[in-house]
Formats: C-alpha cells, structure tokens, sequence
C-alpha cells in the first residue's frame, strides 16, 4: 500500500456562499446558487437532487473545470483555480484512454508526475492486483465489460494518492447487478484509504448505501434544500437495504427529490397552461370573427 | 479470443476478489486442443472472409474473360474495341517490359517522386493540422487561405508550377505534394475537433499539462482521421503525379502511358494504366498496414 499514501488528515473540502452562472443569448442562467456544503477529511458525502439541478456543476467547480461566478472552493484551506492531480475524477462515461492499455492507463496520473516507468509499472500492478485487474492490464479498454471499465477508472483517478475523490455519476451507465457490486468495491477502496468523497448520483439507494451524508438539491437554479446524515453502521451490507432505518431514510430523501422533480416540472406544466391559454384566446378571437 | 466469457465469470467473481485483494486465476483449459480441430475452427472464424475471397477471385477471373472475348472479337457496340489490347497481348508486353531497364526506371521515377511529395506533404499538413486545431488564432489565419486554395485540383496548378519551380522534376514533386496535402490537413483538423473532451479533463485530473495533453490525448485521438487524410492523400497524390507527367514529363508511368498511346504501342497503355494502379493499390496497403502498426487499440 505503500504506493497509496492514505490522507486521513487530508481532503476537507469546503465551498461556500457558492453560485454559478451561464451565459446564453437570452442573458446569464443561474445553475447554482447560494450552496454551502463540505466534506470532512476520510468522509464519504453524496449530492442527490432532480436531473438538470446542477450537482454535476457543482462538482465540476469542486473538480476546477468550472469557475464559481461567487463564493469560494477551497481543499484544506487552498482555494480551487483549475484542475489538478489531487482532486482524482471518475466519469460517468468511464473516459479511459482508448489508446492505452489497462495499466497504461493507470500509470498515467504517475507518468505525469515524472514518476520513472519500473517504478510505476509495479505501482500500477499492485493497485490493479486491489480491484481485480491484474490479468487484463495489457487489455485496451473497449475490451472490457462496462463494470471493469469504471474499476479501472477508479483505480486510474486513485493511483496519483489524491487528496479527494470526485465522482460523478460513475454507476449510472451500468446495470443494476454490476452497480451493486461497484458499490461495494467502492465503499472497500474508501475505507482502506481513507479518502474523502464527493458522489453525484440520481439514485437514492446508492447515495444512503455509500454515503455518510448525503446532501438533497433543490430543481433549478441548484441550492442545498436538505442535508441528511446516515447513521447506519459501518461496514455496509447489502441485507441493510432492507432495514426499517434504511426505508425510513429512502422514504424521506424520495418525498424531498419528488417536491423538487414536480417543481421542475410544475415549470413545464405552467408553461403549457400558457399556451393552452393563448389557444384560448386565439379561439375567442374566432369565434368573435363568427 | 474467448475473451467475452473469461470477462464475465471475473464479473461474477468480483466481490471475493475486492475483498481478498487477490486475483483468482483464471484457469485454461486443461489439455491443448488437437491440429484437427484447431483447423476447423479457423476455418469458421474465417468462413466469410475465405468466401470473399473465393468470390473475389472467380469475379477478376471472369473480368479477364470478358475482355479476352471483347478483344478478340473485336467487338464494336458502341464502344470499341477493335484496337484494344487483349490481355495476353498486355501479358506479352508486361514480359517484355520487365527485362526492359527503361520501364523499371519509369517505376522508380514516378514512386520517387509520389514519395518526396507524399511525405513533405504529410510532415507539413499532419503537424500544422494539429497545431491549428489547439491553437484558435493559427486556425484562425491559416483556414481561410486553405479553404480558397483546397478546391483548385492539383493538374490546374501545372502552368503555375513550371513558373514557380526551377525544374521540371521539382514542378511535378509539388503537384503530387499539393493533390495530398489538403486532404491530409484536412482529416487532421476533423480528427481534432473530435477529440473527446471528456478525456482532456480526465488527463487533466491526472496532472497532465498543456504539453502532455497535446501528447497524450490529441494527437493519438487525432490518429484514425490523421491516417483517413494520409489514404485519401495518397490517391490524390497518385491522380496528380500521373496528370503532371502526362502533360510535362519526360519520365515516370504516366509519361510511359502517354507515350505508349503516341507511338500506336497499344498494349503498352493497358500495361501502364495496370502499373498505375498496382501502385496505387500498394501505396494504399502500405499506409493501412502502418496505422495498424501505429494504433494497436484498433485493430482486433
């Protein structure tokens, strides 16, 4: 484990009086707005909310592909200004390099930091031996299944010893026996390394499975609506799923993201009230011509 | 490869493995299968590209036949082929030819200059198609020039040629180089645009700096269009090489071709233009046998 420096006193994130607008030709859309959330160092936190909420915007400013247009983030008191190797991302679209092998593409992050090939192969080797990779590290991508796929983009984001892990979607391309697994090796990784967490997810189980917080956004423009902590013990089982804890918890987490889902759509829907109207009004206007 | 099978009972396999943190081997099997059916299983895998061949085979076979029988008939519908070589004709002149110093040097000349041309054409379009496809502004003041001169076809560029270069040898280089340098440019530029940037932010993520981005993400995603431009490239160097020495050359197969039609050597024309296109075919197979060498990710 050497190669995997655990940071357990590391990796405390924190974004505050956050907000981030967009330019369009009708003027500046807000996609999130005043959102203060944080993670503990070694803590694993998850962001559910309505699709188009901005969850992934927020994470993507955490990452520092995104700038906030106020408010701050910052990692252990350092302020984000782009990307960088101690913020490891996992993409939904697993985005390995296709022209590199398995292991290749774990030794990239190493690579990058000049780390010598002997060196880095074996740090690779033993990282891939962790998830179960090893007899495919000369295998290029597109000839794993998608579940492997996301383990070695796990493995990848996790080689460099980041301070954070940031993930988004990372399960919602795959199917539901495969997820479940994912989940697990996840929540084993995590625990051996101590890392902090930031996971973007839609699906309720999976954020109250993993997390030990999970934070609920409101529809568009995003805002934190609710923060629920998971007191269900550690480690995690899948039995637990069915625990009275774990149905009360999905319960209230659902009746919060539904409010939100049908404000979202109460948009759509008042919208079309509007147009029905004008088709009124059009009508009368016929009928006054009859 | 029996590949999909041994990823799925890994799949399965998992969660020991995580927990474990070791790697259960996947086993093969026990004892080595026989020549026999070894044989026979080839022979499956390949059924469709063996009938291709086959197929492709009996249909040149029958492309010969019909014009042996066009030729010696003499045939006049429309067409005609009362002066056309037949085919043993052609065979003749291509013995013939062979012994000939003259026709080989011919060969020789015009795969000189497809060479010198092609590859200043691929060293100058390949980089500055990537260079233009990072960089706004050199896109910016290259592009439009390239697009006012991309239409021109190469041939009209042979009067300005002659003017612009000293000899006729250096004239005829920089047709081929112009006929397969757009389409090399080109191609570069669609595969950069394509470039997936999900896979620049995950290199990102990794610590990667501008440098090492240009390296490591576009120019390998950039790789099948850059051979895409380098095969279409090469045919266009070829229509270009020939039509530059037909109208100003005094070697290379395209002249030979030309002239064989002046001296009534009809045989010789066939003889040529199936030279041509030999060529052609094997420039062709040259380059896709390097982007398989070059990209080993896409080739299964």
């Amino acid at each position: 484990m050497s190669e995997m420096p655990a940071n357990t006193s590391k990796g405390h994130i924190e974004v505050k009086n956050f907000s981030l607008d967009y330019e369009t030709i009708e003027g500046s859309v807000q996609a999130v707005t005043d959102t203060q959330i944080h993670v503990k160092p070694g803590e694993f936190v998850s962001i559910v909310g309505p699709s188009g909420c901005g969850k992934s915007t927020l994470l993507n400013a955490v990452a520092g592909f995104l700038k906030p247009t106020t408010g701050t983030v910052t990692v252990d008191g350092e302020r984000v200004n782009g990307p960088s190797a101690e913020r490891g991302m996992v993409f939904q679209q697993y985005s390995l390099f296709p022209w590199k092998t398995v292991r290749e593409n774990v030794e990239f992050g190493l690579k990058m930091r000049g780390m010598p090939r002997s060196q880095r192969e074996r740090a690779a080797r033993t990282l891939l031996g962790l998830a179960g990779l090893e007899a495919f590290e000369k295998h290029y991508p597109e000839r794993l299944s998608g579940g492997m796929k996301q383990r070695v983009g796990i493995v990848r984001a996790l080689a460099t010893g980041p301070k954070v892990l940031l993930l988004d979607e990372p399960f919602g391309a795959l199917d539901a026996q495969t997820r479940v697994i994912m989940q697990q090796i996840l929540t084993n990784m995590w625990q051996r390394l101590k890392i902090s967490v930031l996971f973007v997810t839609h699906d309720i189980d999976e954020a109250i499975f993993l997390s030990d917080r999970v934070y609920c956004m409101t529809a568009r423009p995003g805002s934190i609506k609710a923060e629920i902590p998971i007191p269900l013990e550690r480690p995690r089982q899948q039995s637990m799923m069915m625990s009275s804890e774990f149905l009360a918890l999905r319960r209230g987490l659902m009746s919060l993201i539904r409010e939100e889902s049908l404000k979202a759509m109460g948009g759509e829907i008042n919208d079309m009230g509007m147009q029905g109207l004008n088709i009124e009004l059009h009508g009368h206007s016929l009928a006054d011509v009859i | 490869m029996s590949n999909p099978a041994i990823l799925r009972h890994s799949e399965d396999s998992m969660p020991a493995i995580a927990e474990a943190g070791s790697v259960r081997a996947v086993t093969p099997p026990a004892t080595p299968p026989s020549f026999g059916t070894l044989a026979l299983r080839w022979y499956r895998l390949n059924q469709s590209r063996l009938r291709a061949t086959a197929i492709g085979l009996i249909s040149l076979l029958a492309f010969l036949l019909v014009w042996h029988l066009l030729t010696t008939y003499r045939v006049v519908f429309f067409v005609r082929f009362t002066n056309v070589p037949s085919p043993l004709a052609v065979y003749a002149s291509f013995t013939k030819a062979m012994h000939d110093p003259k026709f080989l040097m011919h060969i020789l000349l015009s795969c000189r200059r497809i060479f010198i041309g092609f590859s200043l054409a691929a060293i100058i379009g390949v980089p500055l198609g990537l260079i233009m496809g990072r960089f706004k502004l050199v896109h910016e003041v290259i592009f439009p020039v390239a697009e006012v001169l991309r239409p021109i076809p190469a041939i009209a560029w042979v009067p300005m040629a002659i003017m612009l270069w000293p000899t006729n040898e250096q004239s005829i280089v920089f047709i081929t180089f112009l006929g397969s340098f757009f389409p090399i440019l080109v191609n570069t530029l669609h595969g950069m645009s394509l470039v997936d940037p999900v896979l620049v932010r995950a290199a990102q993520c990794l610590g990667a700096r501008e440098r090492s981005i240009f390296r490591e993400v576009y120019f390998p995603a950039s790789l099948p269009h850059i051979f895409t431009g380098l095969t279409v490239g090469m045919g266009v160097a070829w229509v270009s090489l020939i039509a530059a020495e037909m109208i100003s050359g005094q070697y290379g197969i395209g002249y030979f071709t030309w002239e064989a039609y002046s001296l009534v050597q009809y045989a010789d024309i066939a003889l040529g233009m199936i030279a041509i296109g030999v060529l052609g075919l094997g420039s062709s197979l040259l380059i896709r046998g390097a982007g398989q060498l070059v990209m080993p990710w896409r080739s299964t």
